[in-house]
């Protein structure tokens, strides 16, 4: 089976337990709600294609236990991570409040690049809401980073916080703000095309050689 | 509060509706959509040979014994698998389980009948519909519903064990526990042997115990699969991602149920040592598959592929394996490993980064 795509982004999906984390990705990849699984321990994998600014990036998303502790063990995985989706329940303030401290441990441990979107999931248990959408949306600016709420039960904004990552990380790169080739920027070529753009010959001479990966 | 089961309706889980029985498994998991029938059968039929032999030895030597024994020829027996109808007995008899619960008569109520702390209660709530979803003694219609049994245990062991309080891998641990001893009090003394005798340190708050023993795996890898850590030092794997699930769990969720329950049968009896045997005999069988792996994601991937299909499901012979494949594997060995990652991993932590 082959697989083409311009770039490959490592992503993280963090957050307190019971956030939602699993059942976003679920939602992502095959665009149903799932509710009765097991919660993770330690670190799941998922992966999928999304089509960005006519861009093909294949996302390769790691999924992370919540609990406090495991952070020990998951931590690991952060390093040269791209991009996060760092997930809070807008029912449960407790939630929201341990926000800071995963924040502080993306950006020291994946990059200082990050590229965070901060998700306030279970959008749909609107009456069970302890954090209002102002209170986040400002939390969000004060810490550069994007915002949306999202419900992994109805799917809505799902794709879009995936997709708005993506296309963050996409306009840094071609700011030249992100440099790809940059040891640990979680940022793969899928295949020579894009090289070739930037820099033309170089690429050519790659490009005889077709990738069968 | 319901706290012994009717033994007789519980004892192995039949169910007079055909399609319903042919849908769960003996402790009411539902089998999957990729369920190979027909190897089952054949394997079931091979397996209740082995189970009826070994049923009768087993009941041969409880009969003359008022107590099991730790000795080699029980050793042996365990190895061999305890049958279902005496797993029970035998893992609170040889992890000091029974001990434990006859010198502590009424304990274990009197935790459940304390002030709780509403955060760790809260805590293991939340885990309680993501606790085998997929099993119907767990379903909230279900009658007894296991999952109040489930919850009063963890709660009983989070008062009991302060430095553990609750961590996520224990919830399926009891669970399993539970549908084996089909007791509140027996699961919760065999949670306790586990996690205070057998495996130290491994779900406290820094899991320091866990992440010892991945590295310590990391080592016999290098020592008895070189190609495999080769493969996963060239590609920067970290032992934790692959093996975490594995240790904390101790293969539930992991490995078939039945394969799990003969491995835990060893545990109770040998130790932790059998969660390396189990490891390396998955790491060095498939370790061509591993071996070829071209990137992370696809070591991450045939790590997967690993605990499934027919080499694992066959309890028996898989069993059989773990104690050649991986070959010798002493404790003083173990015991050298622990002991230097402990204190990498602690003088790592202590670096201020």
């Amino acid at each position: 089976m082959s697989e083409t795509y311009d770039f490959l982004f490592k992503f993280l999906v963090i957050g307190n337990a019971g956030t939602g984390k699993s059942c976003l990705l679920h939602q992502f990849i095959e665009k149903r709600f799932k509710d009765d699984s097991n919660h993770t321990i330690g670190v799941e994998f998922g992966s999928k294609i999304i089509s960005v600014v006519n861009k093909s990036v294949k996302l390769q998303i790691w999924d992370t236990a919540g609990q406090e502790r495991f952070r020990s063990v998951t931590r690991s995985y952060y390093r040269g991570a791209a991009g996060a989706l760092l997930v809070y329940d807008i029912t449960s303030r407790e939630t929201y409040n341990a926000l800071t401290n995963w924040l502080t441990d993306a950006r020291m441990l994946a990059s200082q690049n990050i590229v965070i979107i901060l998700c306030g999931n279970k959008k749909d248990l609107d009456a069970d809401r302890e954090v209002t959408f102002l209170e986040a949306s400002r939390f969000a600016q004060e810490n550069e980073l994007m915002f949306l709420e999202t419900s992994a039960l109805t799917g809505e904004n799902v794709e879009e916080a995936f997709v708005q990552c993506a296309r963050k990380i996409l306009n840094k790169i071609e700011s030249g703000e992100l440099d790809p080739e940059r040891m640990g920027s979680g940022i793969q070529y899928g295949d020579a095309a894009l090289r070739q753009l930037r820099s033309p010959r170089r690429a050519q001479a790659e490009s005889v050689q077709e990738c069968g990966c | 509060m319901e706290k012994r089961f009717d033994k007789q309706s519980t004892e192995c889980l039949t169910n007079s509706d055909s399609k319903a029985y042919q849908r769960v498994d003996r402790y009411g998991f539902e089998k999957s959509e990729d369920f190979k029938h027909e190897f089952h059968e054949e394997l079931k039929a091979d397996y209740v040979a082995v189970l009826t032999r070994r049923s009768k030895k087993w009941s041969k030597l409880l009969q003359d014994t008022e107590r099991v024994e730790k000795n080699m020829k029980v050793k042996r027996y365990v190895r061999k698998g305890i049958p279902c109808e005496y797993r029970s007995e035998i893992w609170m008899a040889c992890s000091g389980a029974q001990d434990q619960l006859e010198s502590n008569a009424g304990y274990y109520d009197s935790l459940l009948k304390i002030e709780h702390d509403s955060k760790l209660e809260e805590v293991i709530r939340a885990d309680m519909h993501r606790t085998f979803p997929d099993n119907i003694q767990f379903r909230v219609s279900s009658q007894p519903c296991l999952q109040n049994a489930l919850f009063n245990i963890l709660l009983a062991y989070g008062h009991h064990n302060k430095d553990v309080g609750y961590c996520q891998g224990m919830n399926f641990i009891a669970g399993y526990l539970l549908i084996i001893t089909k007791d509140e009090e027996k699961s919760f003394w065999l949670l306790d042997a586990l996690l205070s005798r057998i495996l130290t340190d491994y779900y406290t708050p820094n899991m320091l115990g866990l992440r010892v023993d991945q590295e310590v795996l990391g080592e016999l890898v290098k020592m008895k699969v070189p190609a495999v850590w080769e493969t996963m030092k060239r590609h920067d794997v970290m032992w934790t991602l692959v093996v975490s699930r594995w240790f904390i769990c101790l293969y539930v969720d992991i490995l078939p149920v039945e394969t799990v329950l003969r491995i835990w049968d060893c545990l109770f009896f040998e130790g932790s040592k059998i969660l390396f045997r189990v490891a390396l005999t998955l790491i060095r069988h498939h370790q061509t598959l591993i071996s070829q792996s071209q990137s992370l994601p696809e070591i991450c991937e045939r790590f997967k592929q690993i605990i499934r299909g027919e080499y694992v499901e066959d309890c028996h012979s898989f069993m059989q394996k773990i104690f050649m494949e991986p070959g010798g594997l002493s404790s003083a060995t173990i015991t050298k490993f622990r002991k230097m990652w402990r204190n990498n991993i602690t003088a790592d932590t202590k670096t201020p980064h």
